[in-house]
């Protein structure tokens, strides 16, 4: 029964075979081609999809203090975000989620919309709560590392220092002044990642050089401390609406300290009103007052207009010019010249001024660097005003003469103020002391620099010794005097304009006082202005405390000798009475000896300032290493004071994190 | 004692059936020789390259699916165990019977495949711009498998039912043109082009068994190359943006062309040796879509590297070889047909997925046989290989049945 021509079929089989055989071939050399011959170039473009150049979110450098304390650095903070949309069982994940970060179940379903795709839930946690968070292994809840910026110093030269944003985008100060040096360059990341460019893993830095630049400020922490305190005391005490501080060395033009009130946090920057956060030292100008007889006697003295003893007939206080009646808070009759200044005569002010003449002075102020900007390292800097002579009548020089009409700012006061205390330079103001590279290499110092010479320093020696007058008993501020120090100032009570009538305001005044410290090798200048005190304004009484509390603690915290008695050169001048010098209260270090009893107590766990605190009240000197919360010391706590003279602090910041940048680097 | 009776039919002259006499797939084999020679004939070759097969497939979906095991992934991997498992089930349901017993049954099955391509056209799920799935109830399934399966039962009955020797006519060729065309047509029409193609080629191999003068064989070739314009004006959008893909893969390389550069990127980074199982980056990483359907094989390819790309194609070639060995080997022509056309749909859907994946071919959606994800295509395929298996274990019934009875 042969149903079909099998021996055909049999052949058409192996035909078919072959032709099956042939296929599987082109597959198999397809797959030699693709996999062998081209794998490599193939292979290479994986990698090249899948490793991807992610640009490294930058580690800022850090800025320090002059003694290397860090007053701003980069930490690695953890942000949370989800996935809503993936998220099958939403009240749970809510529940889970609000445990961990502290907050209403509630809260958290409103921000897991199930219709969205990605929604933040908190950012910029510290990594327990993202450990904690992470370990929950909640559906669709997703942990990334973010680079943040921390300010151990936290309220501490914050206006100097500025703050970055939420992206790291520099938005005031110095980190926005140096922004490029210190952010660097754009770093990158190799890293693999998906077909949606999450990142799976990290291999590394594509490049270990970021070029990001550590800033070394000339601020000292412990005098900033200081002069914070202290301002932030007086502006509370007199309810003032503001005031300024700025310690300056006036041999080398640098800022020690430049305190700002109101003050802001800036690790929580946007929980302040931008006028918290204005560096008003020097982006508010101000009419100085009586300051500015200093530089009036300095640029008469200068021009041999007049001398020390040059008597003024104070007209008992009450004086018409221009139209106008001017009147001294006390009566005086014939005055020198220095005690014009001493005692503040707005009257013997004018007279002298019109003595120098308006133009001399205005010239003389300009090269004291009124009228200009100081530096370029501060934002938002302003000029200030002076009336140019062709434009000013009578009544305007009149006023100028006693620093009403003027405006300037107390970084220029400064700055002008050392210009005074060293001998008649005036020195360009520094604030950022040096920039170092990675490898923590200066790559730029700034080198005292002096902008001109503007009086001699004949005519500083002058100036100095009349205004030592000022804090001696019989001046406007004897309690700016410091005990054991030469001190030489001037202060100010300026009327401000309302800016409702446009006139000068009975109610509204600037307290002043500028000064210096001066012993035979070093010089410290203080400027302290207290914007709108209530009840007394007076610059002696309201900003004189303040220049004498900063200003000993400085001079003592920066070791100036202490001059024992008043220098003979003050008695030299005329009129002024001698400043009896009590001896027991002259030397400051032995008081502090005699409160050096007891032990050392445990540092542990305070805050910088708490420790600082501590250790001043106690008389012990202190190194400071770290930043953030006190975590060892050396000496143990217990050890007789008398056997520390020195106790050294490490500080560790709260949020671990890669404090280091190197970490990263590796 | 004729053993196996063969179903017998009257027939005219035109080989139609006028009726059949008897057909009785289990009642005529007595049951204990049935028994015995069934297991005597078991084709365990068969057998152990199938679960070869399955077990590569299942343990390289593990893989494509790793990625996304936190999102759903893990289910899609079970899934397909229970695809496999139901899918053993219908293989060994199909060895069960005798395969004569459908050479009755072709000319309904063909006519209710043609039926259901028709209703899923009216009635199907529109799923990713096309209706290619039809519900019933409780299981959804893709008519065109089914088709596959009736054109090629059909076409084997025709093709063996003609025992004279001389070349078909023209006419004669009418019928099973038809036969091809109708569900051809209506498949393009869900649409599914690579299914459609699929079937005009395991067709067109299976003819190569008809005595058809090779000039018609070029005929027909040269008024299917006629059609391709019209076809053409038929396609969809996404169809030619395919194949203008395919022409200059890159044109577009993140859009259609995306597919096709990842793919030859995943296979060509898995080199000689590939980067081992569960390490590939390319899948692991979802640049490679749809890695778990008809792109499976670029994932095996970059764990596995050339070397197991060869194992894997040995594998299916042996299947190949040796399901024509069956056919050859087959007692009648009917089965040798079914063979060969089981072999055909084994041989091209390989081809073109490999061929799609590895860039040769346009992306015309047929999953890789046994391997690629998807319920509806395993079930035709172990029904095809069970048929296969029930084709080889009643291999040499006819030989020594024919002995003893004579």
């Amino acid at each position: 029964m042969k149903v079909w021509d099998k021996g055909w079929v049999r052949f058409r089989i192996h035909v078919v075979s072959a032709l099956f055989a042939v296929g599987m071939a082109v597959m198999l050399f397809r797959a030699f081609q693709l996999m062998v011959i081209e794998g490599g170039r193939l292979g290479a473009m994986a990698r090249e999809d899948y490793t991807g150049r992610v640009k490294l979110p930058p580690m800022r450098g850090a800025i320090y203090d002059r003694n290397g304390r860090e007053l701003a650095l980069s930490v690695q903070v953890w942000s949370i975000y989800a996935h809503p949309d993936k998220i099958s069982d939403r009240k749970q994940a809510a529940k889970k989620l609000a445990s961990i970060i502290n907050e209403k179940p509630a809260e958290i379903m409103t921000i897991l919309d199930p219709k969205t795709k990605f929604a933040w839930i908190r950012r910029r946690v510290p990594s327990s709560v993202a450990e904690a968070v992470r370990s929950a292994g909640i559906e669709g809840v997703v942990v990334v590392p973010e680079p943040g910026r921390y300010y151990p110093a936290k309220e501490l030269a914050a206006h100097v220092i500025g703050f970055v944003g939420r992206e790291n985008q520099p938005l005031e100060g110095i980190e926005k002044r140096y922004d490029e040096m210190l952010r660097g360059d754009q770093g990158t990341l190799l890293q693999i990642r998906d077909a949606h460019s999450r990142t799976i893993s990290v291999l590394g830095p594509d490049r270990l050089e970021q070029g990001t630049h550590d800033v070394v400020l000339t601020i000292d922490n412990d005098l900033q401390y200081k002069a914070h305190q202290a301002l932030k005391e007086a502006v509370t005490k007199r309810n003032a609406a503001g005031g300024h501080c700025i310690v300056a060395n006036p041999d080398t033009g640098e800022i020690l300290a430049m305190a700002v009130m109101p003050e802001f946090n800036p690790n929580s920057f946007d929980a302040y009103s931008s006028e918290a956060r204005r560096n008003r030292a020097v982006t508010d100008s101000f009419e100085p007052g009586s300051v500015f007889k200093a530089f009036l006697l300095a640029a008469a003295l200068e021009e041999g207009a007049v001398s020390p003893e040059t008597a003024f007939d104070c007209e008992n206080g009450s004086y018409s010019i221009g139209g106008s009646t001017i009147r001294d808070v006390h009566k005086h009759g014939i005055l020198t010249a220095a005690e014009v200044v001493a005692k503040s005569s707005n009257i013997g002010a004018i007279k002298m001024g019109m003595r120098l003449g308006y133009e001399k002075l205005a010239r003389y102020l300009k090269r004291f660097g009124f009228g200009r900007k100081t530096s370029s390292d501060f934002l938002g800097e302003r000029e200030g005003f002076i009336r140019d002579p062709s434009r000013a009548k009578l009544i305007d020089q009149a006023t100028v003469f006693f620093g009403q009409g003027i405006t300037v700012t107390s970084l220029q006061l400064a700055m002008a103020f050392s210009a005074l205390a060293n001998g008649g330079k005036l020195m360009k103001p520094i604030i950022v002391k040096k920039i170092l590279n990675e490898h923590g290499e200066t790559i730029k110092e700034n080198h005292p620099s002096v902008v001109r010479r503007v009086i001699t320093s004949r005519t500083s020696d002058l100036v100095t010794m009349i205004l030592e007058g000022v804090v001696s008993k019989e001046g406007t501020a004897p309690l700016a005097a410091i005990e054991g120090y030469r001190v030489a100032g001037k202060t100010g009570t300026a009327q401000k304009v309302d800016p409702l009538t446009k006139r000068y305001s009975d109610r509204k005044f600037v307290a002043v006082f500028g000064g210096y410290i001066i012993t035979e090798k070093a010089r410290l200048v203080v400027v302290v202005v207290i914007d709108e005190p209530r009840g007394v304004s007076y610059g002696g009484v309201v900003a004189g405390p303040v220049f004498r509390e900063v200003g000993r603690w400085s001079a003592n915290n920066l070791g100036m000798d202490p001059t024992p008695a008043a220098p003979e050169a003050a008695k030299d001048i005329p009129s002024a009475k001698e400043e009896a010098v009590d001896p027991k209260r002259a030397l400051v270090l032995e008081v502090a000896d005699e409160i050096r009893s007891g032990t050392v107590p445990d540092f542990t766990g305070l805050s910088m300032r708490e420790a600082l605190k501590t250790a001043y009240s106690l008389g012990l000197k202190t190194v400071l290493k770290g930043s953030g919360f006190a975590a060892a010391q050396e000496p143990e706590p217990g050890t007789d004071l008398r056997d520390a003279e020195v106790v050294t602090l490490t500080f560790n910041p709260p949020l671990e994190a890669v404090v280091n940048r190197s970490a990263v680097k590796r | 004692m004729p053993l196996f009776p063969f179903p017998s039919r009257v027939r005219d002259m035109g080989s139609r059936e006028i009726f059949i006499l008897r057909c009785a797939p289990f009642g005529h084999e007595g049951r204990q020789v049935f028994d015995r020679r069934l297991i005597q004939n078991f084709d365990w070759l068969l057998l152990i390259l199938l679960l070869l097969l399955a077990a590569i497939s299942v343990a390289n979906l593990y893989s494509a699916i790793y990625p996304t095991k936190a999102f759903g992934g893990q289910a899609i991997f079970y899934r397909q165990i229970y695809w496999f498992i139901l899918g053993f089930s219908v293989f060994l349901l199909v060895t069960t019977f005798n395969y004569k017993s459908l050479e009755r049954l072709a000319r309904p099955v063909w006519l209710i495949s043609v039926a259901l391509l028709v209703a899923v056209l009216i009635l199907g799920k529109w799923t990713a711009g096309s209706r290619r799935w039809l519900s019933l109830g409780l299981i959804t399934f893709q008519p065109s498998e089914l088709a596959k399966i009736s054109v090629i039962l059909l076409l084997a009955k025709m093709l063996s039912e003609r025992d004279h020797v001389a070349e078909y006519t023209l006419r004669e060729l009418v019928k099973p043109i038809l036969i091809i065309l109708i569900p051809t047509a209506l498949i393009l029409k869900e649409p599914d082009l690579g299914t459609a193609l699929l079937l005009v080629f395991v067709s067109g191999s299976m003819m190569l068994f008809a005595r058809i003068n090779w000039k018609i064989y070029l005929g027909i070739g040269i008024t299917a190359i006629g059609c391709v314009p019209l076809l053409w004006l038929g396609l969809k959008d996404y169809q030619r943006e395919r194949i203008l893909t395919f022409l200059n893969p890159d044109r577009d390389p993140l859009g259609a062309g995306y597919h096709i550069k990842q793919s030859k990127i995943a296979i060509g980074s898995g080199q000689l040796w590939g980067k081992g199982y569960l390490e590939g980056t390319q899948t692991k990483l979802n640049f490679l879509p749809e890695q778990h359907t008809d792109f499976a094989f670029s994932v095996f390819a970059e764990e596995w590297g050339f070397v197991g790309s060869i194992v894997l194609l040995a594998l299916y070639f042996i299947l190949i070889l040796w399901g024509l060995d069956i056919a050859r080997n087959s007692k009648d022509k009917f089965g040798t047909m079914v063979a060969v056309g089981i072999v055909c749909i084994m041989l091209w859907q390989v081809v073109i997925n490999l061929g799609m994946v590895m860039g040769l071919l346009p992306v015309v959606g047929i999953p890789l046989l046994l391997f690629s994800y998807g319920g509806s295509s395993l079930i035709s395929t172990m029904a095809m290989l069970g048929l296969l298996m029930n084709i080889s274990m009643r291999r040499f019934m006819f030989q020594e049945g024919s002995g003893l009875g004579q």
